[in-house]
């Protein structure tokens, strides 16, 4: 069987799926499991800096991919934005927000490393992950380059394919032909993104279902009344 | 249902605003509450305590789940005190809550555990084809084999084996020792029976049977109060917890009442609701300072001037501006106050001697019995002398005159004169006062009224009265002429003057006298409602009884003692055995054997730790100006062994040859029995062949050989000098910094040059969890926690008897230590049947206290035998020779089964005796009869710990009413007056165990102890004196001001004096590297902490995380500062002893010039290595070094005799001096490195050689 068409057509499913199931099994039965695990009681020392800028990157990278992504290309066209505004856009955007992420996360994951306390409290997954996101966000800031001489060309191809396959995917009509010929950095960068969701309901990473957005909202007192259901 | 699932209704759950939008009720799952409540959720609960030397005793109910215990909390349950008075409850405190974690925790003994070179030697052995007792024979007959294993003690190596295979070793030992050295050279050490007391039973009774010592802890541990015996012939008696309620004026010196006593402080809190004043003389801002309404910080170890200044007061404006009518029929009927005192003639004066006797008049003043044991007082109504009663000489040999009430020898009514100041025929003579305070007099001449006395022999002297004397040595001015009194207060140049306490103690003069005239004022108005709270803090110097004396003065001044609300408060350990009477037979094995064998475990320690050779304090310099020339250059050591000698102090081994062998050799030379055996001994002796152990303790023939440490933590708490420990009886890896060389001008001790290094073959520890005791023996053996056994619980604090329980199983491999000790008992009398057999022991006896052998020695004088003074004769001026028969074959049958003495002889206690027949056949009906063929075959069974408990609490008359009526009946045809109204209303309480598992059980009022249980008072000392009028059992029979023995004498100790803390020299003998760098000099204070009890909870990961989670040490901010040493730095405390390693908590709570290292910090959790000694950092007791006390020792002399944790030298520490430097973080070395021969070899720090 052909590894391209595994990687890039069967394991999004199997990741897809793994993310999903594997929070929601998690959710349901480990729910004392369920947190961000924050070390910032440990250790305050640099985290002010290095978590945010490493968190707004991550949003910043999380919605531009979801958006780029996943709008299909004629809402683009129906708002009038040409595809290379569409590439500088990605660009400049997947690079600064990129770099954060680089920024923040290589902090983050130094002091990970080298406080005797956070080392001491940290489990291999808590080290791993957040060195494949840092990994991930180098790889990804990498295609930048790549990405660069396609614009230098005035030819945004390569990146409305890759969004074609994205929405091939979550369309559940895997089109993996699609990636055959695109720079091998760009399909690095895809698998190790993907595997972010594989291994997301192992990892801390699941704080990210629960942000405390009814907080914003909620009344000062809520009463839980007895269910007789 | 699915939490997901749930979530995806979110949006269409109902929700009801209210409060204006600011609340809203929903319906949103509720599932995750059930977590919470499964964390209380229980399957059952059990009530238990912890065993752990707190005078709390707090009963506590233990949850089991899922057969684990998950959490305990407090029993609130207790039966209530009585209208008007606080309840006992709730007792707890943090540290007991955190209980549980021990019982699955890392530091948990789950199996028995062996050193592993010791098994594969012994293994090797038995493989070779030889029986477990010539196995270990043949280890110990090898030196380099015996080498192999004592060196890696404290160095890890221990390996799991089986209980078989264990016990197996450890009797083969036991047995090898017995036929070897003597059964005498066998000891065990463990703590405080009141904490657990079938457990302390277990290994007492094993070692009481099989002929091995207990050593003693309340000496040892220095909370033993020398001046309790001193003063009132009884050790420890003091006020329950709810009598603080009941006094209207407190003064707290040296008890951390919030910290220490944490479930009973609030007695003193809701006193002071209720108006009592309190006063802390705290020398730091303890916790305690904050109830007080006036603190008077004392410099540490000064409080002896401080009490001695309110006394002065106290006597001055209570007894001579004015009388106060309470306060001189308290002084004339219940202290010696009226007591004649006979002077000498001592160079251009007279100074005090002993007590005038009846002995001392024509025809004995009409005394057939113990004449020189009635004492004499002035009566005011005949107008001449008398023979009072309730001296001690009625005590022994004739009833009904053992009494305080105001009555003479021949029956008539008196009234003891106090002074004789303005009588006629009475002269004013000088009386030289001994002194000590530097840079003053060594002796004070002061003028006393007496009266001039033509003694039956031939002699004239004076005598005064005590109280004239009293008045003299507090330095008050009666307008008697001479120097060394006072008028004012002011007068700083007269000792003991308010202002010149101020100058010892830092204390203002000004609120000196106002404590002293309040205390004393509020007890003539109350009747003695003025009580001292007092603990460890005072008591933990080497003159402690000077400090305690001057308490006791100040309160029987004031009449105090022996009245509710009043008295003499001192707390430091869980000391009330409530039940003693039923429990010494079972602990002591005395239903089988009498008498055992005990020990003062000070001496014990202090010499074969050879502690004696780096002695630096000189006796003589220790001794009154006054003194006689008798024992002048004898060293502390040679006092002791004088003592031995003389009868007056234990010794273990009694003898330097195996008793078992004594014996034989007596009958071999023809003795046929008991007297037939001691005069072959007392021949041996004379002649020099034969001489007590302590003459030469360094000889291999006289080391102790085996020791089991059980309940207990000997090497990482309580053993002062812990490095001297390491270094000579255990020779494992120690810090000692210096060589020993003073007791080569020893006159009683035999030096050899060379010090004796690993003196113990095996040591075995028993234990729940691994602590430093564990890590430096041989054997480890894995027991039940405070939640796995059955056993029994009482304390001062409260008049309750409560149990421990088994509220789960004892987890892994461990045992009760009731059934590790039949387990071992068993196992020794296999091997003991072939290797023993029944054999004849011979047993030193002491001249007991509360026994007719206190009347020993007459008139306080020193008659040695060795000197040619007297003849040896035992029980009179020598130890009684006792001969006990072993059957060591039948060494477990006897352990099983309570035996035929108790029928045959009966029961006793404090000298009061009874027959126990009847609750001997009850206990065979009620735990059933061993049925096991053997000696114990149809006798009542303990082979189960409820059946110990039950036999306990059936012969105690703490626990059985009809007990309590045959004791209380023996004493009042002592006294001659009928007690028996004092326990009536319970004459038919019995307790069991499973009464006490429902609930705890007030005890019932027994002439075991000097308090009444009643509903009408709270317990408090010395009630039943007061009130009953039995005597105190002192030779006056009264509470004694004066001592007169004839070394309280040379020691300047006859009144109470001020004596300042030793120069014990240490902190000068530390390498020049200390030297160099900036360090503080500062005194050595180790109270007792908040985050354990003793060095448990110390290493509880709960209690670790509320404090430092490690060893610390308190330094005053200015002193740090002064070095550089900021808070939370590493730093190392040194001296000629050892050194310790700690962080530093910099506080202004300290005040400058002392270090706090709380006690029992022990050396498993987070302590580094000693840059100075190269050793790991050590324990509190690593820089501290034992002295023993001359006057500690006196024996058979009424009060002055020994009684196992009632009298002898106390194991002091506060005297101590060390040096304070900081190490930097990088020097810090966790000695993380694998065992090289070099290392192994190393077992002194670099320099330090053998002597």
């Amino acid at each position: 069987m052909d590894l391209h068409l595994i990687v890039f057509g069967v394991y999004p499913y199997i990741a897809l799926a793994t993310f999903l199931l594997g929070s929601w099994i998690r959710f349901d039965h480990e729910q004392y499991t369920w947190k961000s695990d924050s070390s910032q009681l440990l250790s305050k020392k640099g985290m002010r800096f290095a978590s945010n800028v490493f968190h707004i990157g991550m949003l910043g990278i999380f919605f531009g991919h979801l958006i780029g992504l996943l709008t299909p290309h004629s809402v683009f066209q129906a708002l009038g934005i040409s595809d290379m505004a569409h590439q500088y856009m990605a660009m400049y955007a997947g690079g600064v927000f990129g770099l954060m992420v680089i920024i923040g996360g290589t902090l983050l994951w130094l002091r990970r490393l080298t406080n005797p306390r956070v080392r001491a409290a940290s489990r291999w997954m808590d080290i791993n992950i957040l060195g494949w996101l840092v990994g991930t966000a180098i790889v990804g800031f990498s295609t930048i380059f790549w990405s660069m001489g396609h614009a230098a060309k005035g030819d945004p191809t390569v990146m409305l394919r890759l969004a074609e396959w994205a929405q091939s995917i979550v369309t559940l009509q895997p089109n993996p032909e699609l990636l055959r010929g695109v720079d091998w950095i760009y399909k690095l960068h895809i698998f190790l993104g993907l595997s972010v969701f594989l291994f997301f309901p192992f990892t801390r990473l699941v704080h990210i279902w629960s942000a405390p957005i009814g907080y914003l909202f909620r009344a000062y007192q809520i009463v839980r009344a007895r269910r007789t259901a | 249902m699915s939490h997901f699932l749930d979530r995806l209704t979110y949006f269409t759950h109902p929700r009801e605003p209210f409060a204006n939008g600011h609340g809203i009720k929903t319906i949103e799952d509720r599932k995750w509450e059930d977590a919470y409540r499964n964390r209380w959720r229980h399957d059952k609960v059990v009530r238990s305590t912890h065993g752990v030397n707190c005078t709390g005793g707090c009963s506590w109910k233990i949850f089991v789940k899922n057969g684990l215990v998950s959490f305990e909390m407090q029993q609130t349950d207790y039966p209530r005190t009585r209208d008007d008075m606080p309840n006992h409850e709730p007792r707890g405190c943090q540290r007991g809550a955190s209980y549980s974690w021990y019982l699955y925790s890392p530091s948990r003994i789950r199996y028995p555990m062996i050193r592993r070179r010791l098994l594969d030697l012994y293994r090797a052995e038995r493989k070779s084809g030889k029986d477990p007792v010539e196995a270990w024979a043949a280890i110990q007959a090898d030196p380099a084999k015996r080498d192999k294993y004592v060196k890696v003690r404290g160095l890890g190596g221990f390996v799991r084996t089986s209980w078989d295979e264990v016990l197996e070793i450890i009797a083969a030992a036991n047995v090898y020792t017995i036929g070897k050295w003597g059964p005498d050279r066998i000891f065990g050490f463990s703590p405080i029976p009141a904490m657990s007391m079938i457990s302390y039973a277990a290994g007492s009774r094993y070692l009481s049977l099989i002929g091995g010592f207990c050593g003693s802890f309340y000496d040892w541990y220095c909370d033993l109060p020398v001046a309790s015996p001193q003063v009132w012939g009884e050790q420890t008696d003091v006020p329950e917890a709810a009598d603080w309620y009941n006094s209207t004026y407190i003064i707290i010196a040296g008890a951390n009442l919030p910290m220490t006593r944490t479930p009973d402080a609030h007695f003193a809190i809701e006193a002071r609701y209720k108006g009592t004043k309190i006063v802390s003389m705290a020398p730091d801002y303890a916790e305690y300072v904050k109830f007080a309404d006036l603190w008077m910080p004392v410099r540490q170890g000064t409080d002896a001037a401080a009490f001695l200044a309110m006394g002065h007061v106290a006597l001055k404006e209570f007894y001579l501006e004015r009388q106060v009518p309470y306060f001189q029929e308290y002084a004339r009927k219940y202290t010696d106050l009226p007591m004649q005192v006979i002077l000498r003639r001592q160079g251009e004066g007279y100074v005090t001697g002993r007590y005038l006797r009846a002995s001392d008049f024509a025809d004995n003043f009409g005394e057939k019995n113990n004449p020189e044991w009635k004492t004499i007082v002035w009566d005011e109504v005949s107008d001449g002398f008398v023979v009072p009663n309730g001296s001690i000489g009625f005590r022994w040999g004739e009833e009904g005159k053992w009494n305080l009430l105001e009555k003479t020898s021949a029956g008539a009514d008196m009234r003891a004169e106090l002074t004789c100041l303005g009588k006629p025929g009475v002269e004013v003579i000088s009386v030289a006062f001994p002194h000590f305070t530097p840079d003053e007099p060594a002796t004070l001449a002061r003028n006393v009224p007496a009266r001039r006395l033509k003694l039956a022999s031939g002699e004239t002297v004076y005598v005064a009265s005590v109280f004239d004397l009293l008045l003299a040595q507090y330095g008050i001015d009666r307008g008697l002429g001479g120097g060394n009194v006072a008028t004012s207060y002011d007068d700083a140049d007269v000792p003991y003057t308010p202002a010149w306490a101020e100058r010892i103690t830092g204390v203002k003069r000004a609120d000196l006298i106002r404590t002293g005239r309040e205390f004393a004022d509020n007890a003539a108005k109350t009747h003695g409602k003025s009580m001292v709270i007092v603990g460890a803090a005072v008591n933990h110097w080497y003159h402690n009884e000077m400090s305690y004396r001057a308490i006791m003065n100040l309160l029987h001044m004031c009449g105090c003692v022996g009245q509710s609300g009043g008295g003499w408060a001192h707390y430091v350990g869980q000391e009330k055995l409530r039940p003693q009477a039923g429990w010494a037979p079972i602990a002591f094995a005395l239903d089988w054997h009498r008498p055992p064998r005990q020990m003062n475990s000070t001496s014990y320690w202090y010499f074969h730790t050879d502690q004696w050779r780096y002695e630096t304090i000189k006796a003589d310099g220790l001794r009154a100006a006054t003194a006689s020339d008798r024992f002048k250059g004898y060293s502390l050591a040679d006092y002791n062994v004088v003592a031995t000698r003389l009868g007056w102090l234990p010794s273990a081994p009694h003898f330097n040859r195996n008793p078992l062998e004594l014996v034989a050799e007596a009958e071999r030379a023809g003795a046929k029995d008991e007297a037939g055996v001691a005069r072959y001994v007392v021949e041996q002796l004379k002649s020099g062949a034969l001489d007590v152990a302590f003459a030469d303790p360094d000889n291999p023939v006289n080391w102790p050989r085996n020791l089991f440490v059980w309940r207990a933590n000997l090497i990482g708490t309580s053993a002062k000098g812990h490095e001297y420990f390491l270094k000579h009886l255990l020779g494992a890896q120690n810090g000692v910094l210096q060589e020993g060389g003073a007791g080569r001008d020893n006159k009683e001790v035999v030096w050899h040059e060379e010090g004796p290094v690993g003196k113990l073959d095996l040591m075995v520890d028993i234990n729940f969890r691994l602590n430093s005791t564990g890590a430096y023996s041989d054997i480890v053996l894995p027991t039940a926690t405070w939640y796995e056994k059955n056993d029994l619980n009482t304390t001062d604090m409260h008049p309750f008897i409560h149990p421990l329980s088994e509220a789960v199983n004892p987890g892994w491999e461990s045992k009760s230590d009731w059934q590790i000790f039949q387990a071992l008992a068993r196992k020794f009398s296999t091997l003991a049947a072939k290797h023993l057999g029944v054999r004849k022991d011979l047993v030193a006896l002491p001249l007991l206290h509360d026994s007719p052998f206190e009347l020993a020695q007459p008139l306080g004088e020193v008659r040695d035998w060795k000197r040619g003074d007297s003849e040896p004769v035992p029980g009179k001026t020598m130890p009684l020779l006792k001969l006990v028969e072993r059957d060591y074959g039948s060494t477990y049958n006897k352990f099983i089964a309570l035996g035929p003495l108790m029928v045959k002889l009966g029961n006793n206690v404090k000298g009061i005796d009874w027959n126990t027949e009847q609750e001997y056949e009850e206990l065979k009906r009620h735990n059933r009869t061993v049925t096991e063929p053997g000696v114990s075959q149809g006798m009542p069974s303990l082979k189960d710990d409820i059946a110990v408990c039950d036999a306990v609490m059936r012969m105690a008359p703490e626990t059985n009413g009809e007990v309590a009526h045959k004791s209380w009946t023996a004493l009042s045809r002592k006294t001659g007056i009928d007690h028996h109204h004092l326990y009536a209303g319970r004459h038919e309480d019995k307790f069991t165990f499973h009464d006490i598992l429902a609930q705890p059980r007030k005890i019932i009022t027994a002439p075991t102890w000097s308090g009444i249980e009643s509903e009408h008072v709270s317990y408090n000392a010395g009630y039943t004196n007061v009130h009953e009028h039995i005597p105190f059992r002192t030779l006056t029979g009264r509470a004694h001001f004066y001592q007169d023995h004839q070394w309280m004498l040379d020691f300047g100790e006859g009144f109470c004096v001020y004596r300042p803390g030793l120069d014990m020299q240490d902190h000068k003998l530390v390498p020049a590297s200390v030297k160099k760098s900036p360090h503080l000099v500062l005194n050595w204070i180790t109270p007792h902490s908040k985050w354990g009890i003793h060095s448990t909870y110390q290493d509880n990961l709960r209690m670790l995380n509320l404090f430092r989670g490690g060893p610390y040490v308190w330094i005053s901010e200015e002193d740090a500062k002064t070095v550089g040493i900021r808070d939370n730095d590493w730093v190392e405390a040194v001296n000629a002893n050892g050194a310790t390693v700690a962080r530093a908590v910099v506080s202004q709570r300290v005040p400058r010039g002392m270090a706090i290292m709380y006690h029992a910090q022990e050396k498993t959790v987070n302590v580094p290595g000693s840059p100075t000694t190269g050793k790991r950092g050590g324990i509190l007791n690593s820089v501290t070094r034992v002295v023993v006390k001359p006057t500690h020792m006196i024996g058979g002399y009424a009060q002055l005799a020994y009684g196992f944790n009632y009298y002898g030298p106390v194991g002091s520490n506060r005297d101590e001096f060390v040096v304070v430097r900081k190490i930097e973080d990088r020097d810090v070395d966790w000695l993380e490195r694998p065992l090289t021969p070099e290392r192994e070899a190393s077992r002194n720090p670099v320099g330090v050689g053998a002597r």
